[in-house]
């Protein structure tokens, strides 16, 4: 009796679940659906506020910017804008393009983009892309003024003064005149970015809304954000531009830590990255390496110097000692193989314009050169240990572990990691005894990003915040590269500016990031996004 | 027995209202000794100073006492008990209500811990009452045996078997023979899936289950073999009765005591593998919920995710009390 009951009530619960299973048959391989992942982490679908490498590359096909970037050489060209001109580098006009609208018909205009713009540079909306419009005039009055304790503690001394730029002005509704700080000839190659990407007033009227259910004026449109679950988005069918993929959903599953690599195995998911257990096998399996596609990524790891202690961190041999001592390729191939490759520049090489390989003459392992180098810096005091810093992240604790042995190996220092969870505020309080682990992540594709950002300070006492250091040659190259007449001079001039980083060993650069990805049979024309290492969806095709 | 429910409520409230203070001390001392949880927000970017104000404002963080170490902070705790009072458990960082994330999160916890029970209630009363009723003879010694291999095996180590050794030709082999969206397929998927959460919690929580169900297996041997040597069982075998009567009625209902209480108590450490169940399937639920609010500083998910779970808890153990009392009168006079 007892038995039957139990298995009576087993059998209600499997047709409770065949039930509940046996809906959306129609959603079949046959259909033109993507179906790819996402990271837990996504909290926002607003432009302004979208700074990671999932929401970016959603939104890259919700929205559309003035500019794009070509998929190879990332260099920019004109998309939602019909121009972009400045005469001096400093007061740009942006033309844009007549009769675009948005998913809910509101026109895409100059007025679009300024109200995106002046909500992202307004302080107190703590958007997280605020900090890109620091060039724009007018910024500084929208952030007001603040005094911070030791506690990292704020209270507001002043209000901002102003709720919009002083430096965005509409003229017509087809022009926007952009007045910046000072000259920067790589504007133009800033505005692709998702920061800069317009809104429609309605998504104004109602931010909270819009960032789980944005109004984008591109090819896809959001169906349903299931937050911490699914996403899913449809083809816009009013779409008016060119570039639009040619299958019809996108759904997109929310991962947290853990690999949708399995769900990859059985083809529940269309494109996906092993872990590093499974590299190796993924790898020499010959029929899901023919579908593998690599490309360079953007990310930098470096190694630091904390030059503001002085000796002997401020001595430019000592960090050559210490950049030659790291043996790069071997690191990388024992403990993150597929994932990097060895750094000998400062720039990512081929990634952005002005990228070129080898720099860096110190960045080849040589322990005898590096011994030698070390002798010339007058040794490394005995018994003390070398700290190295850096935030707490298993992946580059394992690699900082394997450059710390490198250095105790070759050149006889010991040293000790230092993971710490305040590692940004520490560094910016100066508050590191020892190297440290760095991380640049470029914000546009533009080699001046990776050097003024990191290393210019126009403060020739105190150097940079975070390493200290300054060289009057560096910051002047840097000037001349943003008042260049054109993008190409720019370029040319910021190479310059790296030379002088190479002969000073600013830094050391240890590992570029490499984008791998691996997808299912269904799909074609897979490319990576240099930037975000995401599958380049507009260029996508389904079989 | 209405006075014993309303004493039990009583002291449910107390304790519910101890755990939140408690919870409240020590995020306010964690405040004070880490520093500003509001620069969690902004993640690797160092905010400016503006940005860091708007969202301490934003998020009651910019009361004096929280920069005083020592200071409870008494008066954002009566603030919060009155905002929860009125069914606002407060936002997530990224500005997402609690309660929304609470109600997309709990619906596959408490799926995950329905499959769960019924797990440990099959394997433990079938297995124990087998090894009782053949106490000493082979298929005792077995039992416990697998009992001991059951808790050998921890949850992860279980997990990570099936997920990527069976899961990943099961599901193939499903879906080559039922279809894509037949059952079969469901129940092999590597993930889980939110449009079929049923069908696709139902291995995790069958492991789950099975990697807690040894103690259930000697608990209800225990209780079980204690009944059979009983008074009432000699008294009732002595009457004539049948045995199947005998341990249906005498044996396996006063045994069930310590075994309900037991889910109560299990239930909670239930909550420990949910973390990792859920973590491992992709499973949007309580535990990762929790684990990434902890991970992330986000002190209102984490204080309101919390409360919520301490609020269950206090229900379960009552519900559990209630049973106890109903299948033991005994109880309820003392």
């Amino acid at each position: 009796m007892k038995t039957a009951r139990l298995a009576a009530g087993l059998t209600a619960l499997a047709l409770v679940v065949t039930g509940c299973g046996g809906g959306d048959e129609s959603e079949g391989d046959g259909d033109a659906t993507v179906k790819l992942t996402l990271s837990q982490d996504v909290d926002t679908l607003l432009p302004m506020d979208s700074n990671v490498s999932d929401n970016i590359s959603v939104l890259d096909v919700v929205y559309d910017g003035l500019v794009r970037y070509d998929p190879k050489t990332t260099k920019p060209y004109n998309y939602v804008a019909e121009d972009i001109s400045s005469s001096d580098n400093t007061v740009w006009t942006i033309k844009i393009k007549d009769g675009l609208t948005f998913q809910n018909d509101e026109p895409v205009d100059a007025e679009a983009f300024a109200r995106a713009w002046n909500y992202a540079a307004y302080g107190p909306n703590a958007m997280g892309n605020n900090y890109f419009f620091e060039r724009v005039a007018g910024y500084d009055e929208m952030q007001g003024e603040y005094e911070e304790d030791d506690e990292g503690n704020v209270t507001v001394t002043t209000e901002p003064t102003a709720k919009e730029l002083s430096g965005v002005k509409v003229v017509d509704p087809q022009t926007l005149e952009v007045t910046l700080n000072g000259p920067f000839a790589g504007f133009a190659t800033m505005l692709g970015y998702t920061g800069f990407f317009p809104i429609a007033q309605e998504c104004l009227d109602d931010i909270e809304a819009c960032s789980t259910q944005p109004i984008g004026n591109g090819p896809f449109e959001i169906e349903e954000w299931d937050q911490g679950q699914s996403l899913t988005a449809n083809k816009w069918d009013d779409y008016s531009l060119e570039e639009t993929p040619d299958f019809s959903r996108i759904e997109w599953t929310e991962y947290s830590g853990d690999s949708d690599w399995a769900d990859f195995e059985a083809g529940d998911i269309d494109a996906s990255f092993p872990p590093p257990a499974e590299w190796q096998a993924a790898v020499s399996d010959p029929d899901l390496s023919s579908r593998m596609v690599e490309g360079p990524g953007a990310a930098l790891s470096y190694v630091g110097f904390p030059m503001y202690l002085g000796k002997p961190f401020d001595d430019v041999e000592f960090r050559k000692a210490i950049s030659m001592a790291i043996d790069r390729d071997t690191i990388i191939e024992k403990v993150v193989p597929g994932r990097f490759v060895a750094a000998d520049s400062w720039v990512v090489p081929d990634g952005v314009p002005g990228g070129v390989a080898g720099t860096c003459e110190f960045c080849t392992f040589d322990p005898d050169a590096a011994k030698a180098a070390l002798a010339k810096a007058g040794g490394w005091p005995k018994d003390k240990k070398l700290i190295i810093h850096l935030g707490e992240d298993p992946e580059s604790e394992a690699i900082f572990k394997a450059v710390g042995d490198s250095i105790q190996l070759n050149l006889g220092i010991p040293y000790e990691l230092d993971p710490t969870p305040d590692y940004f505020d520490r560094r910016s309080a100066r508050d590191f005894t020892g190297i440290m682990r760095a991380n640049w992540f470029p914000d546009y594709p533009l080699n001046e990003n990776y050097l003024a950002p990191v290393y210019a300070s126009g403060d020739p006492k105190e150097g940079n915040t975070n390493f200290g250091y300054y060289n009057a040659d560096f910051e002047a190259l840097i000037q001349e590269g943003d008042a260049a007449p054109d993008l190409e001079t720019a370029v040319t001039k910021y190479q310059e500016a790296e030379k002088v980083l190479a002969s000073d060993m600013a830094s050391a650069p240890v590992a570029f990031s490499k984008n791998v990805m691996f997808y299912s049979d269904r799909l074609d024309n897979v490319v990576l996004d240099p930037f975000s290492g995401e599958v380049k969806l507009r260029l996508l095709q389904v079989n | 027995m209405g006075r014993y429910i309303t004493r039990r409520v009583l002291q449910g409230f107390l304790t519910l209202f101890l755990v939140m203070f408690l919870l409240h001390l020590l995020t306010t001392l964690a405040i004070q000794l880490n520093g500003n949880p509001a620069q969690a927000f902004f993640g690797d970017r160092t905010p400016s100073p503006s940005q860091l104000a708007a969202v301490e404002t934003r998020y009651g963080l910019d009361d004096p006492c929280y920069d005083q170490l020592g200071n409870p902070c008494i008066g954002p705790f009566v603030e919060r008990l009155g905002d929860y009072a009125q069914g606002d458990f407060g936002e997530s960082l990224r500005g997402r209500p609690v309660t929304d994330i609470v109600s997309t999160a709990a619906p596959n916890t408490l799926r995950l811990f329905v499959v769960v029970t019924i797990t440990w209630l099959a394997i433990g009363m079938t297995l124990g009452g087998i090894a009782a009723r053949r106490r000493g003879k082979a298929s005792d010694h077995g039992i416990r045996g697998l009992s001991i291999l059951i808790d050998a095996l921890p949850i992860f180590v279980l997990l990570l078997v099936y997920k990527y050794i069976f899961s990943v030709p099961l599901s193939r082999w499903a879906k080559d023979t039922f279809g894509s969206d037949s059952l079969p397929a469901l129940l092999f998927k590597p993930s889980f899936s939110p449009q079929h959460a049923w069908a696709t919690l139902i291995v995790p929580g069958i492991l789950l289950g099975l990697a807690g169900s040894a103690a259930f297996i000697r608990l209800v041997r225990a209780a079980q073999l204690e009944t059979y040597n009983a008074d009432h069982v000699r008294t009732a075998r002595s009457k004539g009765l049948s045995e199947r009567h005998v341990s249906r009625h005498h044996v396996v209902r006063n045994s069930a005591i310590p075994v309900v209480t037991a889910v109560g108590i299990v239930f909670t450490e239930a909550l420990a593998g949910a973390v990792i169940t859920e973590g491992m399937m992709n499973i949007y639920g309580m535990g990762g919920v929790l684990w990434k609010a902890v991970q992330d500083s986000d002190v209102s998910v984490v204080i309101g995710v919390v409360t919520l779970l301490a609020a269950v808890t206090v229900v379960v153990m009552l519900v559990v009390d209630v049973v106890y009392a109903a299948l033991d009168p005994r109880i309820r006079y003392e």
